[in-house]
C-alpha cells in the first residue's frame, strides 16, 4: 500500500467553550485500509468524526480528499464526498421495512412516486456482493441488532459511500456477530472501501485493523501499524501510563448464602409479558456471580426486582440474609445489608443538582449521625463526604461542595462506588459498574469489587462486557429473554460458548429449581 | 495621623481586592460575588424587571402617539409615577407631580403583597418538588370559604375572638391542604399530570363556593347570615369578618402606615417565608422534598418515599395559598364578593410570576411579591393622575409582570448560555438526533477540563 490517502484531516483543532476537544489532530486514511481510531472516553474521537461528518466545523486545520482541499459544512456535504457513518445508536425508523430505511433520504422517484423496484434490485445486489444478509421486507423493529447494523451498512453502500465510519460498532453485538462484522469489514476493505473504526477494544483492533491512530485528551499521540504493535503498547499510548489489563484475584471462597432469588418474575410494563421469567439463583458470601447477556434481555428488570425499584409478581420470593424482602421497601433493603451500584448513574445514582456531599449521604441522611431533631447536620455530612473523597480518590473542582452535574462521568461513578462500598452491606449489586469509564477507572473499580469479595461480601455483577464477565466473575449466569439459560465456571468456558447461550442458540437443560416448580 | 492613613489604605486595599486578584489562585472578590448563584439570580430578576419597565415606557409613548387625548407630557408623567410608585404623593398647587413618603400607599403595598407572597410560596414549594401548582387559585378559594364560615359563624361573645381568628386561619389552611392534596394524590398514585388536575380542581372549587353562598341566600337558609344585608346598596358581598369582631392583630402596623389597609398579616406571611426557607434548606424533610423534585428516580433509589413527598408538598402548597386567603379576608378591611367572582381569584395565578421572579427562593418571594404590589399600585396612581385609563394602565402593569417572568432567560444570557448555543447552531446546523452522539462525548471532556482530570 503506498501513501495514497483518500481522506486527510490535517492539524484539526476544535474548541468548545472552556475546552479544546481536538488539539492539532492529524488523521490520514489510505484507500482500502481499515484504520482504527483509539482513545478513552472524552479523548475526542467522536468530535473528530463529527468534524469529518460535517456536524461540527473545526476552527483550524484542513480536510483533504484525494489531495484536494474540501470544506464540509453539513452531513449532506459529507455524503456528497462519499463519507458515510454508522452511529453507535442506530438511526433507523423502527416501523419501516429494511428497504424503506435504506432508501430513506435517497429515494429514486419518477413523477413523485418512489421507484422501489430499482432500489430493491440495487440493495439485493449490494447485500450479495458484500455478504450482508438482510431481509429487505422485514420491519426494523422485528430484526436482530446485528441485522439492523447490516442495514445501516447497506445504507452507506446504497449511497455509494467510499469512506465508511463505524462508531463503536461492536458494543451491542454478541461474539458471533462481532466475528461476522469483522469479516464484513475485511470484505469491504478488500473491495476498495476505506474504513474508519472507532473503538476502545484492543483485541478488535489487533484482529481487524491495518493501522491505528491514538488520541488522548484531545491530543494526537501517534499512528502505528497494527502489525508492529501489541495491546499493551496501545493501552499505554491510550492511557499515558502502563495499565494492568487483567484482574488479579485469588480463587473464591464462597460462604453462606446471602441472597436467594426464587421464582422471580417481573412484568414488563409495556407489553405485559414477563421481562423476567421465573428466575432462581443464589449468591454466596465471598463470591462474584455475574449475570451475562445481551442488553435488553431482562437484566435491568431483574436488578429492579432485587433492589425494590420494581414490584415482583406474586409467587416470587427474594431472601436477603434470612429476611424475606420480596415486598419490603427500598429503605428496608438498603438498611438490611444491600448496596446497589445502579446501571444508570444519572437516573438513579445521583441527584445531579445536589452537591457531592449531599449525594454521598443520600441513603443515610436520616441516621442519628447526620440529623438532629429533623435538621440535617450538614457539617457531619461534609466531614463524612470529605473522608470518602479522600479514601476513594474522587476528584472534583470544589470537593464536597461541587454540584455533581459538573463532575466528569468517571468521577461521578467513583462517587457512587465510594458511597455504596462504604455502606454496611452483605450484598453488593453492581450493574455495569464500569460503563463508559476509561481504563484507569475500570481497573480501580474492579480492584475495589474484588477487595469487597475477599472481605466476605456477596457480589452480584451485571455486565454487558464479556471481557469484564470473564475477568471478574467466579460464576457466570447467562440470561436470555428473561430466563437464566446457563451457569458456567469462567475458567471452563470460552467467550464463543457464552455467545451461543446469549443469543439463545443454545441452552442448558432447565435448571433443577425450575424443574422442581414444574413438578 | 498615621492611623488615619492606615485606615484609608485599608479601605483602598479592600476596594482593590474587589477588582484585582492578589494572587493567581484567588480571584477578585467582585468576580466571586458575581459568580454566586444568588447574585446571578437577583441580577437577572432585576434585568427582567428593567426590560419590562423599558417596554412599558415604549407602550406609554405609543398610546400617546396614537391617542389624541393623551399628550407626551402625560406619557412622561405616567412613566415617572410608574417608577415612583408608592412614593407618589399627588400634585402640588402648580400641577407638578410630587414624591415623598406616602404611608397610605406604602401600607397598601404591604397589604396587597401579603396574599401574593403566600401564593408565591405555594407555587415555589411545589416547584421544589418538581410540580407545577397552577391550582393556587382553587386552594385560595377553598381557604376563603372555610375561613369566612368559621370566622362569621362562631359567637364571639361566647368564644374569645382571638381564638376564633386562630381557628378560622387554621380552618382555611386545612381546607387548602386537603384541596392541594387532590392533585398530589392523582400525581403520586396514577401519574396524572398535576396541571390538569389543578385546573379541574380550580373550577370545581369556584362552583362549589358559588353554590354554597347562593343556595343559602336564595332559600334564606342558615347560611344567609354570611351575606351582607346590612348595607342595602350591596349585593353579593359576604360580611367582613370585623363585623363579628374577628380581625388579625395589627402589631402596630396601622400606626406606622396610617390610612392604609395594612394588617399584621404581612408580618405573619414574612415569618412563614423565613420558616419555609429553613425547612426547605436545613431539614430532613426539605432535603427529601428537593431530592424528589430534582430527580424522583434517584430519590426512590435512595429509599425515600417519593409518593409521600409529592402528596405532602402539594398539600403544603395548598395550605400556603389558603393561608394567604385567610389572612387577606381576616384583615377586616376586605369583603368577599361571590357574585362577580365566577372568575378565579387572580392572586392564585399571580403567585406563578412571583415564584418565577424569585427563583423559588422563599426569601426572594418576599421581595418579588412586594414588587408586584408596588407595580399594581403604580398602575392605579397612573389611572388617577393622568389621561391613561384603567385598561392602559392594566396593560402596562401586565407587560411588566409578564416580562419579569422572563428572568430565567436573562439568567441564561448573563451566564453566556444563550450566545454559546447560537454559536453551536452556526457550526452544526444538523438535526438534534445526529448531534446527540457527538455531544455525549464532549460532555465528560468539559468536566475534566474543570477538574484536575481523571
Amino acid at each position: 500500500m503506498d501513501n495514497n490517502y483518500i481522506i486527510e484531516m490535517l492539524n484539526i483543532t476544535k474548541e468548545f467553550p472552556g475546552l479544546i476537544a481536538n488539539d492539532n489532530v492529524t488523521l490520514q486514511l489510505r484507500k482500502g485500509e481499515i484504520h482504527a481510531l483509539l482513545g478513552e472516553n472524552g479523548a475526542g474521537k467522536s468530535t473528530l468524526m463529527s468534524v469529518l461528518f460535517g456536524l461540527y466545523r473545526a476552527e483550524k486545520g484542513v480536510i483533504k480528499k484525494n489531495g484536494q482541499e474540501v470544506t464540509i459544512k453539513d452531513p449532506n456535504d459529507a455524503n456528497a464526498l462519499g463519507i458515510g457513518m454508522v452511529h453507535q445508536h442506530f438511526k433507523l425508523v423502527e416501523v419501516f421495512s429494511v428497504l424503506d430505511n435504506i432508501i430513506l433520504g435517497a429515494e429514486t422517484t419518477k413523477h413523485g412516486f418512489i421507484q422501489k423496484k430499482e432500489a430493491r434490485a440495487k440493495v439485493l445486489e449490494l447485500s450479495q456482493k458484500y455478504g450482508l444478509n438482510v431481509d429487505p421486507d422485514a420491519l426494523v423493529e422485528n430484526i436482530t441488532v446485528g441485522m439492523q447494523q447490516r442495514t445501516e451498512i447497506l445504507k452507506m453502500l446504497y449511497r455509494d459511500n467510499e469512506i465508511l465510519i463505524f462508531d463503536e460498532p461492536t458494543a451491542v453485538l454478541t461474539p458471533q456477530e462481532i466475528t461476522e462484522l469483522m469479516s464484513i469489514m475485511k470484505g469491504l476493505a478488500a473491495e476498495g472501501k476505506s474504513i474508519l473504526f472507532i473503538t476502545h477494544k484492543l483485541n478488535e483492533i489487533m484482529e481487524v485493523s491495518d493501522r491505528v491512530t491514538v488520541l488522548r485528551k484531545g491530543k494526537y499521540i501517534g499512528t502505528v501499524n497494527t502489525c508492529d504493535t501489541n495491546p499493551q503498547e496501545l493501552s499505554e499510548m491510550m492511557v499515558g501510563h502502563s495499565v494492568n489489563l487483567t484482574v488479579e484475584k485469588a480463587p473464591a471462597n464462597p460462604g453462606e448464602v446471602v441472597l436467594s432469588v426464587n421464582n422471580l418474575s417481573i412484568r414488563n410494563k409495556r407489553n405485559k409479558k414477563n421481562a423476567v421469567n421465573n428466575v432462581s439463583f443464589d449468591v454466596r458470601a465471598g463470591e462474584i456471580v455475574c449475570i451475562a447477556g445481551i442488553d435488553g434481555n431482562g437484566q435491568t428488570e431483574l436488578v429492579y426486582g432485587i433492589t425494590g425499584l420494581e414490584r415482583a409478581e406474586s409467587g416470587s420470593r427474594i431472601v436477603l440474609c434470612g429476611n424475606d424482602i420480596t415486598n419490603k421497601s427500598i429503605r428496608f433493603r438498603n438498611t438490611h445489608g444491600m448496596s446497589h451500584i445502579p446501571e444508570d448513574r444519572h437516573k438513579h445514582g445521583l441527584v445531579l443538582d445536589y452537591t457531592l456531599d449531599q449525594n454521598m449521604a443520600i441513603q443515610r441522611y436520616f441516621e442519628p449521625r447526620f440529623q438532629k431533631a429533623g435538621f440535617i447536620r450538614f457539617e457531619e455530612v461534609r466531614k463524612y463526604s470529605d473522608e470518602l473523597i479522600e479514601r476513594f480518590d474522587v476528584r472534583s473542582s470544589q470537593g464536597s461542595v461541587t454540584i455533581t452535574r459538573s463532575m466528569s462521568g468517571g468521577n461521578q461513578q467513583k462517587a457512587i462506588v465510594a458511597r455504596e462500598m462504604d455502606r454496611d452491606h452483605k450484598l453488593l449489586v453492581a450493574v455495569q459498574p464500569t460503563r463508559g469509564l476509561d481504563v484507569g477507572a475500570i481497573e480501580y473499580i474492579h480492584k475495589q469489587i474484588v477487595k469487597r469479595r475477599d472481605e466476605g461480601a456477596a457480589i452480584l455483577l451485571v455486565s454487558l462486557e464479556l471481557d469484564e464477565v470473564m475477568n471478574l466473575s467466579d460464576r457466570i449466569l447467562v440470561m436470555t429473554e428473561g430466563e437464566i439459560v446457563g451457569e458456567f465456571d469462567p475458567k471452563q468456558v470460552t467467550v464463543q460458548e457464552l455467545g451461543l447461550y446469549m443469543s439463545g442458540a443454545k441452552r442448558q437443560n432447565k435448571q433443577q429449581t425450575a424443574e422442581e416448580v414444574d413438578a | 495621623m498615621s492611623k488615619v492613613k492606615e485606615f484609608f489604605a485599608k479601605i483602598g486595599r479592600w476596594f482593590k481586592s474587589l477588582v484585582v486578584a492578589p494572587s493567581p489562585e484567588v480571584e477578585p472578590k467582585l468576580k466571586t460575588f458575581w459568580n454566586k448563584q444568588g447574585t446571578r439570580n437577583a441580577s437577572s430578576s432585576l434585568l427582567a424587571i428593567l426590560s419590562g419597565v423599558v417596554i412599558g415606557f415604549v407602550f406609554l409613548l405609543l398610546f400617546a402617539i396614537f391617542s389624541p387625548a393623551i399628550t407626551f407630557k402625560s406619557a412622561i408623567e405616567a412613566f415617572r409615577i410608574l417608577i415612583g410608585g408608592i412614593f407618589y404623593t399627588g400634585r402640588t398647587d402648580t400641577g407638578a407631580l410630587s414624591f415623598g413618603f406616602n404611608p397610605q400607599l406604602f401600607g397598601d403595598m404591604l397589604f396587597r403583597a401579603m396574599p401574593l407572597l403566600m401564593t408565591g410560596l405555594s407555587v415555589a414549594i411545589a416547584f421544589k418538588t418538581g410540580l407545577f401548582n397552577i391550582g393556587a387559585s382553587g386552594q385560595y378559594l377553598m381557604g376563603t370559604w372555610a375561613t369566612l364560615v368559621v370566622a362569621l359563624s362562631m359567637d364571639t361573645t361566647v368564644v374569645n375572638p382571638f381564638f376564633v381568628w386562630l381557628l378560622a386561619l387554621l380552618a382555611g389552611m386545612a381546607a387548602g391542604f386537603l384541596w392541594g392534596c387532590i392533585p398530589g394524590l392523582f400525581k403520586a398514585f396514577l401519574n396524572v399530570n398535576e396541571v390538569i388536575t389543578c385546573i379541574m380542581t380550580n373550577w370545581i372549587s369556584i362552583n362549589l363556593v358559588h353554590w354554597f353562598f347562593q343556595a343559602d341566600n336564595n332559600k334564606g337558609a342558615a347560611g344567609a347570615q354570611f351575606v351582607n344585608f346590612v348595607d342595602n346598596t350591596k349585593s353579593g358581598f359576604i360580611l367582613k369578618t370585623s363585623t363579628n369582631g374577628v380581625v388579625t392583630p395589627t402589631f402596630g402596623m396601622d400606626k406606622l402606615f396610617p390610612g392604609s389597609q395594612v394588617s399584621g398579616g404581612i408580618l405573619i406571611a414574612i415569618i412563614v417565608a423565613i420558616v419555609l426557607y429553613i425547612v426547605i434548606n436545613r431539614t430532613v424533610f426539605g432535603y427529601e422534598l428537593r431530592a424528589c423534585g430534582s430527580n424522583r428516580h434517584s430519590a426512590k433509589y435512595a429509599g425515600m418515599n417519593d409518593t409521600r413527598s409529592i402528596i405532602l408538598s402539594m398539600g403544603i402548597a395548598g395550605a400556603l395559598a389558603a393561608a394567604g386567603a385567610s389572612l387577606y379576608f381576616l384583615s377586616g378591611h376586605t369583603e368577599y364578593a361571590w357574585t362577580n367572582n365566577m372568575s378565579l381569584p387572580a392572586e392564585g395565578f399571580n403567585g406563578i410570576p412571583v415564584a418565577l421572579l424569585a427563583y423559588n427562593n422563599p426569601i426572594g418571594t418576599i421581595f418579588a411579591s412586594m414588587f408586584m404590589a408596588y407595580i399594581n399600585i403604580a398602575g392605579e396612581q397612573i389611572r388617577g393622575a393622568t389621561a391613561y385609563n384603567k385598561y392602559i394602565s392594566d396593560l402596562i402593569v401586565a407587560i411588566i409582570i409578564y416580562l419579569s417572568a422572563f428572568s430565567l432567560l436573562f439568567k441564561d444570557i448573563l451566564s453566556g448560555k444563550i450566545f454559546a448555543k447560537k454559536k453551536a447552531q452556526e457550526v452544526a446546523p444538523a438535526t438534534a438526533e445526529t448531534v446527540a452522539p457527538a455531544i455525549t462525548e464532549v460532555e465528560p471532556q468539559q468536566n475534566t477540563e474543570q477538574e484536575a482530570g481523571e
